[in-house]
């Protein structure tokens, strides 16, 4: 086989897209025959799988990269959307729980949303930071490519779940709230949901590329040094984090609902709420072992 | 001089041939070996996925010309590669003078 048979082969086999082969073969090909004009006998491109993998990798660790920048840039456009709409929903005050459809469709939006939120926040984060503070790798390994775009799809995944949560809580309450509120949350919803759905796609087309590289996938550990001393610790880490997200959504609640018996029951949530989320990503994140 | 010792300095040479000017990739192969008296005689395949990754990184740029009846994508520096390579430059000057003041 041609030294470029062999290397296009590798290229199909990588997953490499159809226009990026087509553009390297094209190159290589003009190598090759400018190698020819100069009489040389043998090839000095080097060993045309060794290429072709060190191409797929690199070329899938900065798809990796990009779609998780692309997918925080989505998440927080999602997150704007949100507050956008909470601030109004605010500012013309809160409807009663048992005015609307359902009390029980009321719960499961508001835990959909602030769960949903929650775990967007987090994993958008944490793939973003990994992007970040990893961009200057040529390639990464296969094991850590995989990481980044798990951390990236939960993110969608509770993005979109935030979004559901919402819709839920307009189809409640659409014979309570104004109609402008209700058009404004359910379009900002939408609007936010297309990014959500466009960034999924993006993502699941940055897979096609297949990388090989050996290497360890890292934590959150790695991520965040502070937390280092908790690695060997999961359950402390989920305590420290539980008990400060809890003890601080009880005294924001607290301060603005007047009322300490709300508070406590809103940061109980958060603490079960968390430690739900941990046991049930955590192992996919990177966050415990 | 071995493939392994040029890891981590090849984008910096490959900026610095482009700062002469656009060139493909066969011209930076030869530039490059020119340049160093035959000192860097890399696979020369490993240039392609180099500037891939630098034109993914917005630090060069690349055009299709025609020559001889043959497609070539020519590349050039851009204004963030100009300023890239001033960095590596800076980099190298450090750690090439930290390595002399040890070894010598």
């Amino acid at each position: 086989m041609s030294w470029i048979g062999e290397f296009e082969d590798e290229l199909r086999r990588r997953g490499v897209r159809a226009g990026a082969r087509e553009r390297l073969i094209a190159e290589f090909s003009d190598h090759l025959a400018c190698e020819q004009e100069m009489r040389l006998e043998l090839t000095r491109l080097g060993a045309a799988r060794e290429i072709a993998g060190q191409y797929a990798e690199e070329l899938a660790s900065d798809e990796t990269r990009r779609s998780a920048l692309a997918t925080f840039a989505a998440l927080a456009l999602a997150a704007i959307a949100l507050i956008a709409g909470q601030a109004e929903l605010s500012r013309i005050g809160y409807p009663g729980y048992d005015r609307g459809a359902s009390p029980l469709l009321v719960l499961i939006a508001l835990a959909l949303t602030v769960v949903g939120a929650q775990v967007a926040l987090v994993c958008g984060t944490l793939a973003a930071w990994r992007a970040l503070r990893r961009r200057r790798e040529p390639s990464l390994p296969a094991a850590e490519i995989a990481l980044i775009h798990r951390r990236t799809r939960i993110g969608i995944a509770a993005g979109l779940m935030t979004g559901a949560g919402t819709l839920l809580y307009v189809f409640n309450f659409i014979d309570v709230l104004p109609a402008w509120w209700l058009a404004l949350s359910g379009s900002l919803t939408a609007l936010a949901s297309g990014g959500l759905v466009a960034a999924w796609r993006a993502d699941a087309r940055s897979t096609a590329t297949v990388s090989v590289a050996q290497g360890p996938a890292g934590d959150v550990f790695d991520d965040l040094p502070p937390l280092r001393g908790l690695r060997a610790h999961p359950l402390r880490l989920v305590m420290l984090v539980g008990l400060t997200v809890g003890v601080a959504v009880t005294a924001v609640v607290w301060h603005a609902e007047h009322s300490l018996i709300e508070g406590l029951e809103r940061g109980g949530f958060e603490v079960v709420a968390l430690t739900a989320c941990f046991a049930l990503f955590g192992r996919a994140i990177g966050a415990r072992r | 001089m071995r493939a392994e010792a040029l890891k981590g300095h090849l984008d910096g040479l490959i900026l610095a041939t482009l700062k002469v000017g656009p060139a493909h990739g066969y011209a930076i192969a030869q530039a490059l070996r020119a340049r160093s008296d035959g000192a860097f005689d890399l696979p020369e395949g490993t240039l392609y996925p180099a500037l891939h990754r630098l034109e993914r990184a917005g630090v060069v740029s690349s055009e299709w010309s025609t020559e001889a009846g043959r497609r070539r994508r020519t590349y050039s520096l851009t204004r963030s590669g100009g300023r890239m390579l001033e960095e590596r430059r800076s980099e190298w000057r450090l750690l090439s003078n930290a390595i002399e003041s040890v070894l010598a």
